[in-house]
């Protein structure tokens, strides 16, 4: 067999939240079987976007802000492979938080996981889109991905997990990833992952997270109780966890790959056809 | 004072509706967006191209969805052309701006139709020698069609008159024009189009004494009409491109539509991002899996890509990027030609990388080099950049493209099957060529890690001095790999003159056209148009080196193209620069003036 990279020693500070959603990342994989050369992990930049160094499958280390088109790109051209996108909040809401709406928009078959630790770890400390009470604008509210993914009509797959709530956050990571294998859509995973350096909200979070899972009177698949009620959480200053929200969408795939995909239309044979095609179209620009 | 027809009882006189006979004809039709004006020009191209003329047909427009100025342009001739005449032989004038736009351009012996539904034509707008044809178009489409609309069909109907063709040539043109439309619809274009040849007729402009009379011509080839744009996009799919991914902008578009249009029906996907960095990341992402992708954009677009593209260069993912160029910086003129790219194109980016920029000059050179783009693409595995100019939009007559020609390139990919004779499988591996074995995901035994960060051959990040220059090193030897492969340059003229012309892209047809006509008062000159601008090929240097003077003719008001061969190595001092910055594509006897202005005070 041939030998391949070593996966890397992760580079996070010990405690940092990104162990347990690595850990839950690798547990997905392996409990709904997939190889690891049909997967690429996509991640940004940032301590987060070095997750796909200790994966051991095909890895690739974004552009800054950009992982979501890239990994759109990537499903569409070969639809066979599995994609897992990951980053921080930074890189997902801020940076690159114009994309973010839009895949949430098409809905493309791929698992999407933030790590927000509400703050920029690697630049040592400056605040996130998703910090609760930004230290340079108070007057700011944070961002939550969980009420725009809730607002986009065409989401299908909206949870937010705690890494130390490993159960839960391994069921949700193991439930996103099949409904994007499954040809389902999106599944956007926002994990609550703290930074025991620059914002250490441990204790903070475990207080004020509220498990929508263990509320009988919850439905996750009424759009428009579960946007009331996550937004009634928020004004509690309470933070919602578990499946927030859960339906059906045609994804992007279903509506545009064509019968033949991308990665399989380069052969000898469909050069043959294209060229064949092409002299039809040459045709109608013959004088 | 100039010879009216002032209504239909008054007829012409005779004498000046002898048929002339002409081999080179510039038209221009114009009015307010909508007016019609390029469907016009449109159609006397059809008919003149099945008369076998070669057409360059080219527009003036605004950046606006409706009304503002638009102008229509077209120029047959003998043989190929890359620009219109020096002047405009005939008029069709939808309103008075029109005619003063054209005013200054107007052939001393012209022929004007202009509008007179509002009024008469204001004095000395047109030459006194010309013939003036008022033609109440808006009155006629109005009172016998009732739509405004039909303006087109009516006036396509008395130019085919002026210029002689018959009357089923024109009607033939028409209904394959209009072949979309129903019935319905087309019916009282077809009567529209009679409107304008009785109007002609009964003013005395006669099929066999039509004024500018452009007869039937032998043609050798099998010959297309066809635009830089849908010629790229078409050597694209012909070279197994199966994804593009891009957002509107002028003039790139037409990139997209096109292979919106196609792409599905081989097997492809064509995504609209929602700016262009999602554009050129969804290439990364296709690209990612092994396929073949693209995506088109214009200077303001390239300058958010350029951050994506050195990314490429350093990750070593294969893409080629169209920049069709357009006046700038910013926003700029979005729908004027400029080659003012040059610089971010060829040293744009943060850091060093490699990557190669092709400039072709005309839309046959779009076709195969938009095919050479995408293997050189995938062999260096490095992103390729096809710098257009006007040639992305203008529409030109050449030769049928010969698809035969393209074949597949995938250099250095690996399989399964190779992987079973390998040990170890490195993505990044430091090979002599500088170009490593690449495995994409799905392939079993050979997960690797991209990133752009500098890296060992495993695809880890690391700062390590000595891996980094190995790796920066490694990547550039690729280019000095795939070098004999890219295009040279075209050389043409007197090639014993010590004196040079340089151009890139769409200027090489006016430069071809300017020598022949200053050869003939006596100056020669020997010319030289790069095909690759990045990187500079030695070629255009020694050609710098052997001549005495060479004058660099470019659009742009950096003189970009001198400056970045003058920093490969060409001599300063042999440089001087023509330089065109105003929005307008050079017309010959402009050129000519500036360089036999040049040469006279030597």
């Amino acid at each position: 067999m041939t030998r391949t990279y070593q996966t890397g020693r992760p580079i996070w500070c010990a405690g940092c939240g990104h162990f347990g959603v690595h850990g839950a990342m690798q547990n997905a994989l392996k409990q709904a079987g997939v190889e690891l050369h049909d997967t690429l992990v996509l991640a940004g930049i940032g301590c987060s976007g070095t997750v796909q160094n200790n994966m051991g499958a095909y890895g690739y280390h974004a552009m800054h802000g950009r992982v979501l088109p890239t990994a759109i790109g990537a499903s569409l051209a070969n639809p066979e492979l599995t994609i897992i996108a990951a980053g921080g909040d930074g890189d997902g809401y801020a940076i690159g938080g114009g994309h973010l709406m839009h895949a949430l928009k098409r809905n493309p078959n791929l698992l999407y996981v933030v790590m927000n630790n509400g703050v920029y770890g690697l630049t040592k400390g400056q605040d996130s889109p998703a910090k609760e009470v930004p230290v340079a604008a108070p007057e700011e509210s944070p961002l939550d991905a969980m009420m725009l993914g809730l607002s986009i009509q065409s989401t299908t797959f909206l949870a937010r997990g705690i890494t130390t709530l490993s159960d839960q956050l391994n069921e949700l990571m193991l439930k996103g990833l099949n409904h994007a294998r499954e040809g389902k859509g999106m599944a956007f995973i926002e994990v609550l992952s703290p930074c025991v350096t620059y914002h250490d909200t441990y204790p903070e979070w475990m207080n004020k997270v509220y498990d929508v899972d263990a509320d009988p009177d919850y439905d996750n698949s009424d759009r428009g109780r579960a946007f009331l009620n996550v937004f009634t959480l928020v004004q509690q200053n309470r933070i919602p966890i578990g499946m927030i929200y859960h339906g059906e969408h045609a994804s992007l795939q279903s509506a545009i790959l064509p019968e033949v995909t991308p990665i399989h239309a380069l052969d000898q044979q469909h050069h043959e056809q294209t060229t064949q095609h092409m002299e039809d179209v040459l045709s109608a620009y013959a004088v | 004072m100039n010879l009216q027809i002032h209504d239909i009882s008054a007829m012409v006189d005779k004498s000046l509706l002898q048929g002339t006979v002409r081999d080179d004809l510039t038209m221009m039709v114009a009015g307010q967006g909508g007016d019609g004006s390029l469907t016009i020009i449109a159609l006397v191209s059809k008919a003149l191209l099945k008369r076998g003329y070669y057409i360059y047909r080219t527009s003036n427009i605004a950046s606006r969805i409706k009304g503002g100025h638009a102008a229509a342009f077209l120029r047959a001739s003998k043989e190929t052309r890359s620009n219109l005449g020096d002047h405009i032989d005939i008029l069709v004038a939808f309103d008075i701006e029109a005619v003063e736009k054209a005013s200054k351009q107007l052939a001393a012996n012209c022929v004007v139709i202009f509008d007179s539904s509002r009024g008469a034509l204001p004095p000395g707008l047109v030459p006194d020698t010309a013939l003036l044809i008022p033609v109440p178009f808006s009155r006629l489409a109005v009172r016998d069609l009732r739509r405004d609309l039909f303006k087109n069909s009516l006036g396509f109907g008395l130019m085919g008159r002026i210029i002689g063709l018959s009357d089923e040539e024109t009607e033939t043109c028409l209904r394959t024009h209009f072949k979309k439309l129903s019935s319905a619809q087309l019916e009282p274009n077809i009567k529209a189009l009679h409107q304008g040849q009785a109007f002609a007729d009964k003013a005395g402009v006669v099929g066999s004494h039509s004024i500018l009379c452009m007869p039937h011509r032998e043609t050798d080839a099998e010959r297309i009409f066809i635009s830089g744009n849908d010629a790229v996009a078409m050597g694209f799919m012909v070279a197994g491109g199966r994804f593009f991914a891009g957002y509107p902008i002028t003039p790139a578009t037409d990139v997209m539509n096109f292979l919106a249009r196609r792409l599905p029906a081989v097997g492809g996907v064509v995504m609209q991002a929602e700016d262009e960095l999602a554009a050129i990341n969804m290439v990364i992402g296709a690209s990612l899996t092994g396929v073949r992708a693209m995506t088109a954009s214009s200077g303001p677009g390239i300058a958010l890509m350029l951050e994506s593209i050195g990314h490429c260069g350093s990750a070593e993912i294969p893409m080629v990027i169209i920049d069709c160029q357009r006046a700038g910086p910013s926003t700029g003129m979005p729908t004027k030609p400029e080659q003012s790219d040059i610089n971010m194109l060829t040293r744009g980016g943060n850091g060093d990388y490699p990557h190669i920029v092709l400039a072709p000059g005309d839309p046959e050179e779009c076709f195969y080099g938009g095919a050479l783009a995408i293997n050189l693409a995938q062999q260096a595995q490095c992103p390729v950049i096809l710098a257009l100019d006007a040639v992305c939009h203008d529409n030109f007559t050449v030769p049928r493209f010969d698809l035969s020609r393209i074949s597949i390139d995938n250099g250095k990919r690996i399989d399964e099957t190779d992987l079973e004779d390998m040990e170890e499988y490195r993505r990044y591996e430091i090979t002599e060529d500088g170009i490593s074995p690449w495995a994409v995901p799905g392939t079993k035994n050979a997960m690797n890690l991209v990133t752009g960060n500098e890296r060992n051959e495993w695809g880890r990040v690391t700062t390590e001095p000595e891996m980094r220059v190995k790796m920066v090193d490694k990547r550039r030897r690729k280019i000095e790999t795939v070098k004999g492969q890219l295009p040279k340059a075209v050389e043409w003229g007197d090639s014993s003159s010590p004196v040079g012309i340089i151009g890139v892209g769409i200027l090489g047809g006016v430069i071809s056209e300017a020598v022949v006509r200053m050869a003939k008062q006596g100056y020669h000159f020997h010319c030289h148009r790069p095909r690759t601008l990045w990187p500079v090929l030695q070629d255009t240097i020694d050609f710098v080196n052997t001549h005495e003077r060479v004058y660099v003719v470019e659009q742009s008001e950096g003189a970009q193209l001198a400056s970045l061969i003058k920093s490969e190595g060409a001599r300063a001092e042999n440089i001087v620069s023509i330089l065109k910055y105003d929005g307008l594509q050079f017309s010959t006897a402009e050129l000519v003036e500036i360089i036999l202005e040049k040469e006279r005070k030597l």
